[in-house]
């Protein structure tokens, strides 16, 4: 007998069609599109395909996922690979590492990361730090900060001490003059972060934990 | 083979031409052979300053251009015999009349004939400021208390911690006791930790240090103004010599003395 080349199993989130990743793409897709047919299935459900070690470009993603949705009764709800290209493997590697910078970003200096950043040292009026992602400074922040320069509007900005000129998190700007008290007058340690109404905010370090608490990444402790 | 310092400041009218003049004078006053180098081509000044001018017959750029020899266009300080040389800038051109390139090779060849060559740099941080910078092997950064002066000695020493030099140290100009005593400057510790960098010296605000500018005579050659002293200890610092800082307080005359200066008047 054939091996088979579609597997359709029942789970609690609905089908799951695991396709082969052995055989050719195009022996994959005739018999997907025959499997799918076949079926008689009242009302439209959801149905997730499970790549395996195959990749698919985008193309092929949209033709497999045609073919699942030409049949009349299903859905496709999620499409899972075991696989990335190097590519975007290396690109997420960027974006979710942390750049140390140890020094002065002095007057008309630019620190440019692709992820989050650890300033040690100050920067100083008219230095500027941007960053794809978070940016702390273990110092004096006198200067500009760029977080989440992508458009990433959970980025925070924190530091020691927090008396920047201006601070920018995705496309919000915040000039930092008298009218803002609570960084004026503030000794603790600061951060800011964009709140839900879109304003950017400034709270006590303490407080991460619960406006971004996705950011912990260390498990456990005791 | 001798050392290279360049003084800049990015601010002008700080005092980079007064301070490469008087810590010049006050280097060959310590027996070292200095030649100055002003590279302000287009607006020289420090020639006036050390009351040279009537005496330039080269320049920089001849020099450069090979219209004449390196000896032929110093112009030699009489007052600090055989010790103090000038180089002076050329005022009929441009700063784009020299490149870096050509004025490395010119201060290399300095370098071997003198202990010391301080290099004036222009205001800015275009050509001049680049041209200045190629020779030098150690900078000195000149700064006022104004915070537009530390400001610009900020942005002039970051540029100065990518070039291939020493990390650079700091002058503080034109002190006034008042006004910092007041907190309407910047104090001396303020400074120093906003730009972080190594204090080199201070220089009290001194009236006579305007006129003697004018008249041509750097003020180190006066050995009792407290400018003067400012500008010595900094050339013995230079020289590797551990001198304290100038306190900022005048010294507290006791009763007895009180008395001896009023009858020994």
């Amino acid at each position: 007998m054939k091996k088979q080349l579609v597997h359709i199993k029942g789970t609690k989130e609905g089908l799951v069609l695991r396709l082969d990743d052995q055989c050719a793409y195009a022996d994959l897709v005739e018999e997907l599109s025959h499997k799918v047919s076949e079926g008689s299935i009242d009302g439209i459900v959801d149905v997730q395909l499970h790549l395996g070690n195959r990749y698919l470009s985008n193309e092929q993603q949209v033709e497999l996922i045609n073919i699942v949705e030409n049949s009349g009764s299903m859905q496709v709800a999620k499409l899972h690979s075991d696989v990335i290209p190097i590519i975007e493997s290396n690109e997420k590697l960027i974006t979710e590492q942390y750049d140390t910078y140890v020094g002065i970003v002095r007057s008309g200096q630019v620190l440019k990361s692709a992820g989050d950043i650890i300033v040690i040292g100050d920067v100083n009026p008219n230095g500027q730090v941007e960053a794809v992602g978070n940016i702390y400074v273990l110092g004096n922040l006198r200067g500009i900060v760029h977080a989440g320069i992508e458009g990433n509007r959970d980025a925070i900005v924190a530091a020691s001490q927090f008396k920047p000129t201006h601070v920018l998190i995705a496309d919000s700007i915040e000039i930092m003059s008298n009218e803002s008290p609570v960084v004026q007058n503030s000794s603790e340690q600061l951060f800011a972060y964009l709140n839900r109404d879109g304003i950017i905010s400034y709270e006590r370090l303490q407080e991460v934990r619960k406006i971004r608490p996705f950011f912990n990444k260390v498990k456990g402790g005791s | 083979m001798g050392e290279a310092i360049v003084i800049t400041s990015g601010k002008g009218g700080v005092g980079k031409t007064t301070t490469t003049a008087n810590l010049g004078t006050a280097l060959a006053l310590q027996g070292k052979k200095v030649c100055l180098v002003d590279t302000d081509i287009g607006l020289r000044n420090l020639d006036l300053v050390l009351g040279l001018d009537n005496r330039i017959i080269y320049d920089l750029v001849d020099v450069i251009n090979g219209r004449c020899k390196v000896h032929q266009a110093l112009v030699r300080d009489k007052r600090v015999d055989e010790k103090l040389f000038l180089l002076p800038a050329a005022q009929t051109t441009d700063k784009n009349a020299v490149t870096p390139e050509q004025m490395k090779s010119l201060i290399d060849e300095l370098k071997r004939e003198y202990d010391y060559v301080l290099i004036d740099c222009p205001a800015g941080i275009e050509q001049g400021y680049k041209n200045a910078v190629a020779g030098a092997d150690r900078a000195i950064v000149v700064t006022t208390p104004e915070i537009s002066a530390v400001r610009d000695a900020d942005r002039i020493i970051g540029l100065l911690e990518k070039e291939a030099i020493e990390p650079p140290k700091l002058i503080i100009n034109r002190i006034r006791k008042d006004l910092m005593k007041n907190g309407d400057t910047m104090d001396i510790t303020e400074i120093t930790t906003h730009l972080s960098i190594d204090l080199l010296g201070i220089i009290i605000d001194n009236e006579e240090v305007i006129s003697s500018s004018n008249k041509g005579e750097p003020i180190v050659m006066d050995p009792n103004n407290k400018a003067s002293l400012g500008y010595r200890n900094i050339a013995r610092r230079i020289l590797g010599e551990s001198v304290p800082l100038m306190t900022l307080e005048d010294q507290q005359k006791g009763m007895f003395k009180k008395l001896i200066s009023i009858f020994s008047k």
